[in-house]
């Protein structure tokens, strides 16, 4: 866990300078005439000499939704950490349903009652959907497995949570949403009254994410109680009773969530006043030159097809749309990685051939900064410096030896736009955050400048802080002459950069939106991708 | 990667704190090869003669200049069992060559050719036609061993020529000729490895090959020509052990593969790809190589030394998966 330190957007000053007076914070008490289910007295957690987590006092209401919010390191994983006992904590108490409760072992935790649902799923992906939910603990007769008790019982725990997930089905041909859903029946299952979810929503699109606040209500209302880590604030708002904000490793401020506001949260979240992170960043000049890439027809069979437009130099083209609409593919088709891909692709005016491989897209001036970071993006042993200058070494070299000297100095130009600690640069980019990974592969391409960036879910799993750096540093790509095509499913994020945006669904380009003529919002987006207002089509 | 990285860029970046222990598995191997060395010299006093030294270095020649080759493939998370093969072909090749009257330059450049074709099969298959490394050199092994044995007839190619010998037991400044040519190769590899666009590259496709894919790198052809630089090892080591025994056949090097995997393992070359440095395989090289002389100067069995050598790689790849938990 390492001290977050905050950069205000564009500026060097320190986004903490005046913490909270400490002694003014007062813990709401929202659990006046109920028993808390999770009490914590005094608890704090220190790693080696830092302190991770301050002492904490905190009441956790049962049958409540409990959100938990802050920036990387501000202490609200930790705090989740130790309820589910991964982590045990270096002073303090935690009482469950008023008890006193030894945590340290996620198996007393859940003994105690306390499931925790992490980002990465624990699913056995060749074992069926019920197998998954009955895993570790499965019903039998003696050394016999009851199947079919256990298919009665999943498809009544799933009936009480109005989910249809087929039972026979491996759990590698599910989607995240419905593992996830498994998850949490096998919590269930387990007689779990408390529930943990770490980022539940990252990789879910807009209806599954409805899907699951569905059954988290649900679950609410059958008395389980449900303690929620996210960084997504209007999810937050929308669906918890409480919200506890952390900053830098100390409880900050719990109020019920009516009493919060989006701004007050980042308030308390940064520190000092932030505005909206989503305020609209349109392109500055004038965009009537050429495009720098115009595609027709491009089809990957079984996937998307009938797609076409242009962008052009210091535009920002999004492109919306749920998740499994092909928003991925058109990306991966573009960058090379496609090579069943098709279509016509004129670079500047010019007409070439459709890149098959990456590098004959990297050839056309065709980057991408791919969704999976960690298995596409980065070599993560090696250093931060290593990883910005990869692509193009022959200009960190003289005669080709690697000028280390020079290495290092272009990769700390290459990242000093991003607000990326110069410190960092040779530390392995494993151990990074993910917003600084990010930077590490924006930078990348600040040194090696492609003519079209593609950008798929750039700021996934990134705290705020550093989410509001990544969509500048977007913008900033653009005004310096690069077409940017954007993908996300912060559909905000979209409308907040993109110039124009096309929508996608099942794999067809079903709107095209240009924003200086109509209104791009979050809602116009949606209703295409739904195929509410299908007379928009292009 | 990152020792090499981190030790290289210390001058201008403020150093990264390590842990004790992970300092303690990275140089522990020098520590291991000092105590070795003590302990032989303790129990066999004429370990340090100069003479013996010499021995030591010029017998495992061959090992360590595979070995060199081996650790480029390993770093970029493949694997050459077909080491064996190709070294006992350049063997047979180069020495029927002599035998046939051919000058000894072309005798080597055809053998060297070899070698490098063998290794282009090699990456071909690996890197086109996508079949596991572990399995391909497995495959291409028994092929290059029978087109050798076919193409000898099964029988040893005796030379009797004088020159044919200097490249095995010739000496350039009282130092055996065979010895230059095992540093060079080291030298060259290492410098490669550390210091060169094509070192680093290699580096990076053992750490994620989708990631320098997407970076622009041409893996393939990256990956190819470690296959390719392996073979011409191989068969460069086949030309010394030919030289040195006067004789040139295709059943030999059953066990170089093996060795050769362990010298880069136990030099702590990371089976997993992206890490390792061929300074350390001459760490591992030196440490199985002082290893079997001290076996063998104590005269204990062979067939034993095949079970401590065995246990000793094993203990080298389990002390990296260990090591690799702990990160």
């Amino acid at each position: 866990m390492t001290h977050r330190r905050g950069k205000g957007r564009g500026t060097a000053k320190p986004l903490l300078a005046t913490p909270a007076n400490q002694d003014d914070i007062r813990v709401s008490d929202l659990s006046a005439t109920i028993s808390p289910a999770v009490r914590l007295k005094g608890v704090s957690k220190t790693f080696g000499p830092i302190q991770a987590l301050k002492p904490v006092n905190l009441d956790i209401a049962a049958g409540t939704i409990h959100a938990l919010v802050g920036q990387n390191g501000a202490g609200k994983s930790t705090t989740l950490g130790i309820l589910a006992g991964r982590i045990s904590a270096t002073t303090g108490d935690v009482e469950i349903g008023g008890a006193r409760v030894d945590l340290g072992d996620p198996r007393r935790a859940r003994a105690a009652g306390v499931v925790a649902i992490y980002q990465e799923l624990t699913i056995v992906p060749a074992l069926s959907a019920v197998a998954n939910v009955f895993l570790g603990q499965p019903l039998s007769r003696g050394y016999l497995l009851s199947e079919g008790a256990m298919q009665s019982r999943f498809a009544e725990l799933a009936g009480r949570l109005g989910v249809s997930i087929p039972t026979d089905a491996e759990a590698r041909s599910l989607s995240v949403a419905d593992q996830q859903t498994l998850e949490i029946l096998r919590a269930i299952q387990a007689n779990a009254r408390i529930i943990l979810f770490d980022e539940p929503t990252t990789a879910l699109a807009q209806p599954e994410r409805e899907a699951l606040f569905k059954v988290m209500r649900d679950l609410r209302a059958e008395g389980h109680t449900l303690i929620y880590v996210s960084h997504n604030l209007d999810e937050v708002l929308g669906i918890s009773d409480a919200i506890t904000v952390f900053r830098n490793g100390s409880l900050i401020e719990t109020r019920p969530t009516q009493a919060w506001t989006k701004a007050q949260l980042v308030t308390a979240m940064l520190g000092e006043e932030m505005g909206d992170i989503y305020h609209r960043r349109p392109a500055s000049r004038l965009r009537d030159g050429e495009p720098a890439i115009s595609v027709r027809d491009i089809a990957l069979p079984g996937a998307i097809g009938e797609i076409g437009f242009s962008v052009r130099a210091g535009e920002i083209l999004g492109v919306g749309g749920l998740v499994g609409s092909g928003r991925s593919s058109l990306l991966r088709a573009l960058a090379g990685l496609e090579h069943r891909s098709s279509g016509q692709i004129e670079i500047a005016g010019r007409e070439v051939a459709w890149p098959r491989t990456p590098r004959a897209a990297r050839a056309l001036g065709i980057a991408l900064v791919p969704e999976d970071r960690k298995h596409q993006g980065l070599v993560l042993g090696m250093t931060a410096a290593d990883n910005v200058t990869l692509p193009k070494l022959r200009a960190i070299a003289r005669s080709g030896l690697i000028d280390n000297q020079l290495a290092a100095e272009v990769a700390a130009d290459a990242t000093r736009a991003f607000g990326f600690d110069p410190k960092r640069l040779f530390a392995p980019v494993g151990t990074l955050s993910g917003g600084n990974q990010q930077k590490v592969l924006l930078a990348r391409w600040a040194f090696d400048r492609p003519k079209v960036l593609l950008v798929d879910e750039p700021t996934r799993g990134i705290d705020v802080g550093a989410k509001a750096e990544i969509l500048d540093a977007l913008r900033a790509f653009a005004e310096e002459g690069l077409a940017v095509i954007m993908v996300s499913s912060e559909l905000e994020e979209i409308c907040a950069l993109a110039d124009r945006v096309i929508v996608m669904s099942e794999g067809r380009q079903v709107d095209h939106i240009d924003a200086s003529r109509a209104e791009l919002s979050v809602h116009r987006i949606l209703n295409s991708a739904f195929g509410v207002e299908r007379h928009h089509h292009v | 990667m990152s020792e090499v990285s981190s030790s290289r860029t210390s001058a201008t970046a403020p150093v990264r704190r390590r842990p004790t222990s992970d300092i303690a598995l990275r140089y522990g191997l020098i520590a291991v090869l000092i105590v070795l060395i003590a302990v032989s010299q303790l129990l066999y006093p004429r370990f340090l003669d100069p003479q013996n030294i010499k021995n030591i270095l010029s017998q495992n020649a061959p090992l360590g200049i595979i070995a060199v080759g081996m650790t480029l493939v390993m770093i970029t998370r493949g694997f050459d069992l077909s080491v064996g093969a190709v070294y006992a072909s350049g063997a047979t090749v180069f020495a029927s060559l002599a035998v046939a009257g051919w000058p000894l330059w072309a005798a080597g450049a055809v053998t060297m050719m070899i070698g490098v074709f063998a290794g282009l099969i090699n990456g071909t298959i690996v890197t086109r036609l996508n079949v596991n490394p572990f399995v391909a050199t497995l495959g291409t092994t028994s092929v290059f061993s029978g087109l050798a044995l076919l193409y000898s007839n099964s029988s040893p190619f005796v030379v009797s020529e004088k020159a044919f010998t200097l490249l095995g037991r010739g000496s350039f400044l009282e130092i055996p000729i065979s010895i230059w040519v095992l540093l060079m190769v080291f030298v060259i590899g290492e410098f490669v490895l550390s210091r060169t666009v094509y070192g680093r590259s290699l580096y990076a496709i053992g750490g994620n090959d989708e990631a320098s894919r997407l970076a622009g790198l041409p893996t393939a052809m990256l990956r190819t020509t470690t296959y390719v630089i392996c073979g011409a090892c191989a068969a460069l080591a086949g030309m010394i052990i030919a030289s040195r025994l006067s004789i040139g056949q295709a059943d030999i090097g059953a066990s170089m593969a093996l060795d050769s995997i362990a010298v880069v393992v136990i030099g702590g070359t990371s089976l997993m790809g992206g890490e390792g440095a061929v300074w350390r395989s001459a760490i591992g090289l030196l440490i199985v190589a002082v290893l079997t002389n001290l076996l063998d100067s104590l005269a204990v069995d062979s067939n034993y030394q095949l079970v401590i050598k065995g246990t000793i790689v094993v203990a080298a790849v389990a002390l990296d998966a260990y090591a690799r938990l702990r990160r």
